[in-house]
């Protein structure tokens, strides 16, 4: 019998309910003004000073900016312990996503982990060679409060029949 | 009416800079590797355009009278097309709903479907959203 490792699969080989943690990140006031300065420059997320006197009543990272580092964890996940093979089936692009909702703001020194599970395979071919894995996402943060969610289908490659 | 945006503009600079922070993968920082992926040349991350276009989403509606605060949830974000180097974006934006029970004080929330399009006005990504929209314009903007 062979071993599945988890460097070495296709689509077939992936389970839904297979579940992982790709890790965590503390947010510091720093990287939350410069990501905002550049992405998405609103006062909340820009101006420390001037946001504790706002709607937050303090700094808090754009919505973006979290999602953004959902997807650097995802990466630096992957290369090392799923797919990372170079040989095509890592870098299936994400096609789409739903239901994607920030609960509660991230402040600096938050620190978040992110989960991912596999909730669904579609049934779809695309382009011959993909099909959809469906994941459920989410972020925690220091308090064990969910803070993130969202699903989002990653083509991921067929074994070659 | 849909409310139109201003155009950006994604250069080679921009879209590695996004890139090798939060998606280090060969399509978006490498062109020859990007000419051999599914996308077939270097491209902009999709949580990069996600980013551009609310930032786009913002400036429109404040410039148009409607106070935006914060982007609350999306509904759906679909890609449809790769953003190519020295490619161009800007937004479609029409207003849908409005709800007065926000979760921010002093908003409504309102939800608005959005069109992302290249400089030919090809959609390159839809996406349905609520934003927190400030009931008076004092509460809205505080820098």
């Amino acid at each position: 019998m062979t071993t599945l490792y988890l460097r070495d699969r296709w689509f077939e080989d992936l389970p839904a309910g297979e579940f992982h943690v790709f890790g965590s990140h503390t947010f510091s006031e720093l990287e939350i003004v410069e990501f905002a300065e550049t992405f998405d420059p609103r006062p909340q997320s820009t101006n420390p000073e001037a946001a504790r006197h706002n709607h937050r009543q303090g700094l808090i990272a754009s919505p973006w900016f979290v999602t953004a580092m959902w997807m650097r964890k995802m990466v630096d996940y992957m290369e090392v312990y799923a797919q990372g093979v170079n040989d095509g089936r890592r870098n299936g692009a994400g096609v789409a996503i739903t239901d994607l909702q920030w609960l509660e703001p991230v402040r600096p020194g938050h620190t978040l982990t992110y989960t991912y599970e596999i909730i669904d395979k579609p049934d779809r071919v695309i382009r011959e060679k993909w099909g959809l894995i469906r994941s459920r996402n989410e972020a925690f943060n220091q308090y064990g409060n969910k803070v993130m969610q969202f699903e989002i289908d990653i083509l991921a490659e067929r074994r070659p029949t | 009416m849909p409310l139109t945006s201003e155009l950006i503009t994604l250069d080679k600079a921009a879209i590695v800079a996004f890139a090798s922070q939060f998606d280090p993968q060969p399509y978006h920082l490498d062109k020859e590797a990007a000419e051999q992926s599914i996308f077939g040349g270097l491209c902009a991350s999709g949580w990069h355009i996600a980013a551009l276009a609310t930032r786009l989403v913002s400036e429109t509606l404040i410039k148009n009278g409607l106070p935006f605060v914060e982007l609350l949830s999306v509904g759906h974000l679909k890609w449809t097309r790769p953003t190519f180097v020295d490619e161009q974006i800007s937004v479609r934006i029409t207003l849908t709903d409005t709800q007065d029970e926000s979760p921010i004080a002093d908003t409504y929330v309102q939800a608005l479907n959005v069109d992302v399009c290249n400089g030919d006005g090809d959609v390159v990504a839809t996406m349905s959203a609520t934003a927190a929209i400030a009931q008076d314009s004092a509460t809205g903007e505080t820098a």
